[in-house]
C-alpha cells in the first residue's frame, strides 16, 4: 500500500501533471464565479482535451478544475448572495451577512480554509475507507436514499425566515416546480403543455441564476446603493482570521468533512444536499443558534468542509463499483474510458496506484485553490462596495448570457428572468427562496426512490427494510428535538415564573 | 390606488391558492403514479396557504414567526450590522427594475445575447448617468467582448443571433 501511496504521488510530479492541475484550478475557479456554470460544466467542457496526455495530467486537469469550482461558487455565494450553483446555496445564509457586515475577507478565507481542511480530511478519509466502503454501499437502496432525502428536507424548518407555513409553503412550491418536464418514473409529461423546451424540465442552474442573482440585481437597482456601502461599513476583517477560524473550530470541520464524505459516498445524492445538510448540523449543535443567519462563520465553515470532503466521497463508488457519485463523477468515468481504465474491484488491487494518485490530486489541488483564493481574496472583497448602477447591468448581463449558455436554449433566458421576478417577490413577501430551492433539489430524490421502494418491497417498505426504518426515527428525532427543547424551555421558564 | 401591505398578503395567497388549485386541475389528466406526489402536495401547499390566510387575518402575526433557528434560541438580538435607514421599495423603483428585465429579455430576443448584453449595459449607464456616453460605450465593449471570448472562443458557446438578425445578412 505505501508503494501505491508513493508510485500515485510520483505520477503528479511530472511537469505535464503539474502545470495541467494549475490550469485546471485557474479554469476551474473561473467557471465556479460564473453564474450557473459548475464543476460538471467545467469538467465536461474540458473532456475534448483530455485525450493523448499523462493519465495522472489528465485527472489532475479534471479534477483539479471541479475541485476548484467548489470555491468559485462559494466566493459569489459569499459575496452577492448569489449561488453559482445549488452548491453554494447553504453559503448564502451566513457568508453574505457576513460581508454586509464587513467581513467578508474572513469569510472568503474561512470558506477556502474549510474547504481545504475537507478536501484533505475527505481524502484521507477515502484512502483509509476503500476497502471498508463495499459492504456499507451494497447494503443501501433506494428506502435508505428517501430516508436521506427526507433527512434533507427537514433543513427547511431551519430556512423559513419568520413563519414557518410561508416556509413550507415555499418548498411546495419548489417541489412542484421540479415535477414540470418528463416523470423520470412513467415517462409522463407533467405540467409541460405541449412545449417541447418544458419537457426537459426547469434547469436547475438557471432556476438558481433568476431566483438569486436576477432578483437580487433587481433589489439592488431599487435600492440604488452599493450592496456594502463603506460610509456605514468598513471592511475591518482580515483573511488571517477567517484562516484561524476554520482551525478553532476544527470539531464542527471534521464531523462537517465526515458527513460530506458520507454523503458523497451515497450514489446520486449530490454536493448541495450535502451543504445544506451540513449547515443545519451546524445550527442544530451550535450552542449559540442564535447567531446562525446574521453572519456566524460556523454558517461558512460547515458547508464549505462538507463540500470538500465530498469530493472524496464521491469518488468511492465511482471508482470501485463505477457507479458515479454524482454528475460529476459521471463525467470522470467518460474520462476513464478515454483513458482506457476500468472502473471496478481491480482499481482497488491492480490500479491502486491510479487511485491514489487521485487522493494526491484532491490534496494538492485543494492546497492550491487556498493558496490562489486567500491570495485574491483582499481584491475579491471590494466587489460588494462597487456602486449599483455599475454592478447591476453587468451582473445582469453575465446571468442572462449565462443562463443561455447553459443548454443552449433561448428560452432559458426567459426562465431566468422569470424565476428572477418572483424571486424578487418572494423576497418582498418573506417565502423563502432557500426552501423553494431545497425543495427542487430534494424532489426528483424523494419520487424517483419512494417509486422504486413500492415497487421493490411494497407499502410495507419500511417494514422490509430496517435501516430505512432506523434512518426515518433519526430523521424525526433530529426534526422534533428543537422543538421538545423549545417546549421544556418554555416550561422551565413558565415554573420560574409562578414560583415565588 | 394605494394597496396595504396586509392586503398585498393576501392577493399572494389568493394567487397561491390559484396556482395550487391548477395543479390539482393539471394532475387528472396524469396516470396514478404520475401523480402520486404532486397531487397530495399541490392539496398541502392549499393548505398551508389557506392556514397562513386565516392566521395572516384572524391571528396574531407574532405566532407565525417560528422557524428552527428561533425555536431553538427564542431571543433572538438585533443585528449588530450599522444599517442604512430601512426604505421601502417605491412603486416607481419597482416598475424600473421589472421594466430592466424587460427590455434586456426583449434585446436578448431581438438582437442575440451578445449584442444584446452590449446595448444594455451602454444603455443602463446612459440612462443612469453612471459615466460620460463615451465611457458607456468603451466599458459595455469591453463587457461584451469579455463575454464573448469566454463564453463563445473558450467555452464554445453557439450564441443565439437574434429574431432580428436575417434583416443584416
Amino acid at each position: 500500500m505505501i508503494e501505491a501511496i508513493l508510485a500515485g504521488l510520483t505520477a503528479l510530479l511530472t511537469p505535464q501533471a503539474l502545470l495541467f492541475m494549475l490550469i485546471g484550478v485557474v479554469y476551474g475557479l473561473v467557471i465556479g464565479i460564473l453564474p450557473g456554470l459548475g464543476g460538471v460544466v467545467a469538467m465536461a467542457l474540458l473532456l475534448p482535451f483530455t485525450y493523448g496526455f499523462e493519465t495522472a495530467a489528465t485527472l489532475a486537469l479534471l479534477l483539479g478544475a471541479h475541485i476548484a469550482t467548489i470555491w468559485g461558487d462559494s466566493v459569489t455565494s459569499i459575496l452577492f448572495s448569489v449561488p453559482g450553483s445549488a452548491k453554494g446555496l447553504a453559503l448564502c445564509f451566513d457568508g453574505y451577512p457576513m460581508t454586509k457586515k464587513g467581513q467578508a475577507k474572513r469569510a472568503l478565507a474561512a470558506s477556502a480554509t474549510g474547504a481545504l481542511l475537507g478536501g484533505i480530511i475527505g481524502a484521507i478519509f477515502l484512502a483509509l475507507c476503500i476497502p471498508l466502503i463495499r459492504p456499507v454501499i451494497l447494503a443501501l437502496g433506494p428506502s435508505e436514499y428517501l430516508m436521506m432525502a427526507l433527512w434533507g428536507l427537514t433543513v427547511i424548518a431551519t430556512f423559513s425566515e419568520g413563519s414557518l407555513m410561508k416556509g413550507l409553503t415555499a418548498s411546495v412550491l419548489g417541489v412542484l416546480v421540479a415535477f414540470i418536464g418528463m416523470d423520470v418514473v412513467t415517462a409522463t409529461p407533467r405540467f409541460t403543455f405541449g412545449s417541447e423546451f418544458l419537457m426537459d424540465g426547469i434547469s436547475f442552474p438557471v432556476a438558481m441564476i433568476g431566483l438569486f442573482a436576477v432578483s437580487e440585481m433587481m433589489k439592488l437597482a431599487i435600492k440604488g446603493t452599493p450592496i456594502v456601502d463603506r460610509s456605514l461599513v468598513k471592511e475591518e476583517s482580515t483573511v488571517w482570521q477567517g484562516v484561524q477560524d476554520a482551525f478553532r473550530h476544527w470539531w464542527l470541520v471534521a464531523r462537517s468533512s465526515l458527513l460530506g464524505l458520507w454523503i458523497g459516498v451515497l450514489p446520486g445524492v449530490g454536493a448541495s444536499v450535502a451543504g445544506l445538510a451540513a449547515y443545519a448540523q451546524a445550527v442544530q449543535t451550535s450552542k449559540t443558534p442564535e447567531r446562525f443567519g446574521k453572519g456566524a462563520v460556523e454558517g461558512v465553515i460547515a458547508p464549505d468542509a462538507t463540500m470538500g470532503a465530498n469530493e472524496g466521497g464521491g469518488l468511492m463508488p465511482t471508482l470501485a463499483f463505477g457507479i458515479p457519485g454524482g454528475e460529476s463523477m459521471a463525467i470522470l468515468l467518460v474520462a476513464f474510458i478515454g483513458l482506457g481504465v476500468v472502473p471496478g474491484p481491480d482499481m482497488l488491487t491492480k490500479n491502486l496506484d491510479l487511485v491514489f494518485s487521485m487522493v494526491w490530486i484532491i490534496v494538492i489541488a485543494n492546497i492550491a485553490v487556498t493558496v490562489i483564493g486567500l491570495g485574491i481574496t483582499p481584491w475579491l472583497a471590494r466587489l460588494p462596495s462597487l456602486q449599483a448602477n455599475l454592478m447591476v447591468p453587468i451582473v445582469l448581463a453575465v446571468c442572462f448570457v449565462g443562463a443561455y449558455a447553459t443548454r443552449g436554449h433561448i428560452e432559458d433566458v426567459v426562465v431566468a428572468a422569470v424565476f428572477g421576478i418572483v424571486g424578487y417577490l418572494m423576497d418582498k413577501y418573506h417565502y423563502s427562496r432557500a426552501n423553494f430551492v431545497i425543495g427542487m433539489v430534494l424532489a426528483v430524490m424523494i419520487e424517483r426512490n419512494l417509486h422504486i421502494s413500492l415497487t421493490l418491497y411494497g407499502r410495507d417498505f419500511l417494514l422490509e427494510r430496517p435501516i430505512a426504518l432506523a434512518m426515518l426515527l433519526f430523521v424525526l428525532v433530529t426534526a422534533a428535538l428543537p422543538f421538545v427543547r423549545n417546549w421544556r424551555r418554555k416550561r422551565r421558564q413558565a415554573a420560574g415564573a409562578a414560583a415565588p | 390606488m394605494k394597496i396595504s401591505r396586509h392586503a398585498q398578503e393576501n392577493v399572494a395567497s389568493v394567487l397561491l391558492l390559484a396556482f395550487f388549485a391548477g395543479v390539482i386541475v393539471l394532475c387528472q389528466d396524469f396516470g396514478p403514479r404520475a401523480r402520486m406526489i404532486p397531487l397530495p402536495l399541490a392539496v398541502f401547499g392549499i393548505v398551508l396557504t389557506l392556514i397562513q390566510m386565516a392566521w395572516h387575518n384572524f391571528g396574531s402575526p407574532e405566532e407565525l414567526q417560528m422557524d428552527m433557528i428561533s425555536v431553538q434560541a427564542p431571543t433572538i438580538p438585533a443585528a449588530e450590522t450599522p444599517a442604512a435607514p430601512v426604505k421601502k421599495p417605491s412603486r416607481q423603483g419597482e416598475a424600473a427594475a421589472y421594466g430592466m428585465i424587460a427590455v434586456l429579455l426583449a434585446l436578448t430576443f431581438a438582437a442575440g445575447v451578445m449584442p444584446a448584453a452590449f446595448l444594455f449595459t451602454a444603455g443602463y449607464f446612459m440612462v443612469t448617468r453612471y459615466c460620460s456616453w463615451r465611457l458607456s460605450l468603451v466599458y459595455a465593449a469591453v463587457l461584451t467582448v469579455s463575454l464573448y471570448l469566454l463564453f463563445v472562443v473558450a467555452l464554445q458557446m453557439q450564441p443565439y443571433h437574434g429574431l432580428l438578425a436575417p434583416l443584416f445578412q
